[in-house]
């Protein structure tokens, strides 16, 4: 869906002048795109209509038409999809967060990810598991626990969710947190809705988060609006981020109801958890990144003065190969390349070659290796390495030259990119429209 | 399914073609034909919009002939009904593609102008629509069984999209027909995977080949197939992770597993709920590991039902069943006639 906005936007940017006909082609871009990225339609429709007439309507000011006519989209957009930052405030103990939503959305992966992500930050976390239906849903979420290292209540033999809640009552109070993991139900079926309404009755938890996916289609609208009717939601959670349906649906669907996106899921694995904000999510979508995200993450995976060191290198466009390697070490923790480079203001928009995203993980390994191989030296200074080095390189890391040379050649990709950003014009566009930095 | 796109076409079909018979009526002063205008077109009196477009197409079809521009006209807003109810963005595409091939500057005899109009919305959605062969499966295990091997199939999808609920469904299926199967338990990634099988293998009292969580899926799947092949068990089906189609290595993964089991079938589980990033899925999917048949799961949640068609028509490939709940016996036979029928569109 944002590619092909971006591309739209693109257009627009690099375009000799922008008049009536680059906007409407623009528009009716965009609302292909929004259409195709599962927007319910009548949104999309209101929105376009939104944009043509601000942008008829609003004066110019300091801004080019052209930056005006971006401001505009942007701002809109981030209003489609959501317009405020959700947070969780935990202010009472124990808290209760209770997760709801369809078949496969991802509830108890999400479940083990909450805790993740609020026992990383010094809470006492349990997990209690609701879903007596589904065949090992209890065993599922009691592994996640055992690896988590976070207390798991439950009971494989009661049928009944509230029967569970009165068992477990008095431990709550042990925990900071306790995170609920309800079985799936269609928010359409009165007895399932029946079901949950009691268990929340029950349960009187602090917060109730719909848990929904990025691919759902044009029945997101109804079944977040059926979801909210049934338990006031107070907050979402959209799962499988990392596909290729970046959640036109679920969250403009969310918006409509008027609760707030809290996290989107990013992965398979327990740690890719993200909080929510619609104007950086936007931002890096169509390419203008997010800086801020990309802090904080290397802020979370590595210490905190090596974060600012690699922070203020990034935005110098200096970086040697020993940072190169430092970041691989952590780059587990924080996510593919691509989805880094996405956070990066600018990069985004500059057409990166694919090759360049598209580095997987084993290749990031046969890296480490050879960066293994080399010396201090080598490392902080990658230009002297010749062609003796490479070879003594090559087979110290049981790699040959070419890959060597390949490592060699990203790295000054990497390097000169960084230069563009930091004396390009997209920083100051930026700052024009105060977009996150 | 199609609960809202049955009355929605209805609509579009009599706007295409109602409003022609009404003009054409004055001349016949048929009452028959009167008593045949279906109800909705009366509700659209007041729209003065409509009228004007109806005037438009009265007089055009009056010589039996509708022009490009008036088409892209209407269908323009039959478009909208179709992408509200989920139908991808590119299968819509197709269908105005046929639809027009068939209306745009075509003879229409006097009089049947719905029912010419209804025929060709019925071929534009009956060209996407596989049946997928039941008695295919069914001969191909049979001969196998024969010559003395197991029959495999692998369940490939993304995440949560359902597929160990529907492999064990198909098992209770094949079961129904006399067939043998074994689990492959080859989703090592998620929690509880292996367990989820194996509850659903107890009920079923099927035997699932397992190994611990993290071991090579494609192990697996071999040794359930040895264990088949000593045991004389007639089906291996293969369980794998969920994995989001746009995850290199773990399509690569998926990939391992297609060249070294060679399976017999792939069959992709899709989940109807998904929008219009189904196509994306089922394509790359494809692409990687050639789906034989695709299954659509949660049916029964969905009220709209656009992704069986847009399924359907992305892989060409045959639909074989239909998810519609969550016991094991809630697996349909996906029927061509049945989706046009419910769609309002059977002769």
């Amino acid at each position: 869906m944002f590619e092909s906005i971006k591309e739209a936007l693109r257009k627009v940017i690099t375009a000799g002048y922008v008049d009536e006909k680059t906007i409407e082609a623009l528009l009716s871009e965009i609302h292909n795109a929004l259409i195709v990225g599962d927007v319910d339609v009548k949104l999309a429709d209101e929105l376009i209509k939104k944009i043509r007439e601000r942008i008829k309507k609003e004066k110019t000011g300091v801004l080019s038409v052209r930056e005006q006519v971006i401001r505009i989209v942007y701002e809109e957009l981030s209003g489609l999809l959501g317009k405020e930052t959700g947070e969780i405030k935990i202010e009472k103990k124990p808290f209760k967060i209770l997760l709801v939503g369809l078949f496969g959305c991802g509830k108890t992966t999400t479940a083990g990810k909450i805790a993740k992500y609020y026992q990383k930050r010094g809470y006492k976390v349990c997990l209690l598991c609701l879903d007596t239906f589904r065949p090992a849903a209890y065993d599922q979420l009691k592994q996640i626990a055992t690896k988590l290292n976070v207390a798991f209540f439950g009971d494989e033999r009661e049928r009944d969710p509230i029967k569970i809640i009165e068992k477990f009552r008095k431990e709550f109070n042990k925990y900071d947190i306790v995170i609920v993991d309800s079985a799936g139900r269609d928010a359409l079926n009165s007895e399932l809705i029946d079901e949950i309404k009691k268990i929340k009755s029950s349960l009187m938890p602090e917060e109730t988060l719909l848990v929904i996916q990025a691919d759902l289609g044009q029945m997101a609208r109804m079944q977040a609006s059926a979801f909210n009717d049934a338990l006031k939601i107070t907050g979402v959670i959209v799962t499988r981020m990392d596909g290729s349906a970046k959640g036109g649906g679920a969250l403009s669907a969310c918006a409509v109801t008027g609760a707030k996106v809290i996290f989107i899921g990013t992965g398979e694995h327990l740690e890719d958890l993200e909080q929510y904000d619609a104007k950086k999510f936007v931002s890096r979508l169509i390419g203008l990144g997010d800086l801020e995200t990309l802090i904080q993450k290397i802020k979370e995976s590595i210490e905190e003065e090596k974060a600012k060191e690699i922070t203020e290198k990034v935005e110098k466009g200096k970086i040697t190969l020993i940072d190169l390697y430092e970041q691989l070490e952590s780059i587990n923790k924080m996510g593919s390349i691509s989805k880094i480079i996405n956070m990066i203001p600018g990069l985004g928009m500059l057409n990166l070659p694919k090759e360049l995203m598209d580095i997987q993980e084993e290749r990031m390994k046969l890296y480490k290796y050879i960066m293994d191989s080399m010396t201090k030296e080598e490392l902080e200074n990658p230009d002297i390495i010749n062609l003796d080095r490479i070879k003594r390189i090559a087979v110290g890391s049981g790699t040959s030259e070419e890959d060597v040379r390949e490592l060699l050649s990203r790295y000054k990709q990497m390097k000169s990119l960084m230069k563009r950003i930091s004396s390009g014009n997209l920083k100051k566009l930026m700052k024009q429209f105060r977009l996150p930095m | 399914m199609f609960e809202f796109l049955k009355k929605k076409l209805k609509d579009s079909i009599s706007k295409i073609s109602g409003t022609i018979k009404k003009s054409e009526k004055l001349e016949e002063t048929s009452i028959e034909k009167i008593e045949e205008v279906p109800k909705q077109k009366f509700a659209e009196k007041d729209s003065k919009e409509r009228v004007t477009l109806k005037e438009k197409i009265s007089k055009v079809l009056f010589e039996k002939k509708l022009s490009e521009n008036e088409f892209n006209e209407i269908f323009s807003e039959i478009k909208n009904d179709f992408l509200e109810n989920n139908i991808a963005f590119e299968v819509v595409e197709k269908i105005r593609e046929s639809l027009q091939n068939e209306i745009v500057n075509k003879n229409v005899k006097r009089g049947e102008e719905e029912k010419y109009v209804k025929k060709a919305l019925k071929n534009a959605i009956e060209g996407v629509l596989i049946e997928g062969d039941l008695n295919l499966v069914i001969n191909k295990v049979k001969e196998n069984r024969e010559k003395g091997t197991p029959t495999k199939f692998l369940f490939v999808g993304i995440n949560g999209s359902g597929k160990t609920t529907t492999l064990a469904k198909f098992a209770n299926w094949l079961k129904k027909n006399n067939f043998s199967s074994v689990f492959a338990a080859s989703d090592t990634f998620r929690a509880a995977s292996i367990e989820q099988l194996e509850k659903h293998a107890i009920n079923l009292g099927i035997k699932v080949i397992k190994h611990q969580y993290g071991a090579d899926p494609c192990a697996v799947a071999f040794d359930a197939n040895e264990y088949a092949k000593t045991h004389r068990i007639d089906c291996v089906l293969i369980d794998t992770a969920g994995r989001q189609h746009v995850n290199k290595n773990l399509m690569e993964e998926l990939k391992k597993i297609h060249r070294v089991i060679k399976p017999d079938f792939v069959i992709f589980v899709g989940d109807s709920l998904t929008g219009n990033d189904v196509v994306q899925q089922a394509k790359d999917f494809d692409k990687i590991v050639p789906i034989d048949f695709s299954i659509l799961t949660k049916t029964d949640v969905d009220k709209k039902g656009g992704a069986v068609i847009s399924v359907g028509y992305v892989t060409k490939k045959p639909i074989l069943f239909l998810g519609t709940g969550q016991g094991y016996d809630d697996i349909k036979k996906f029927n061509k006639n049945e989706i046009l029928e419910m769609l309002g569109l059977a002769s």
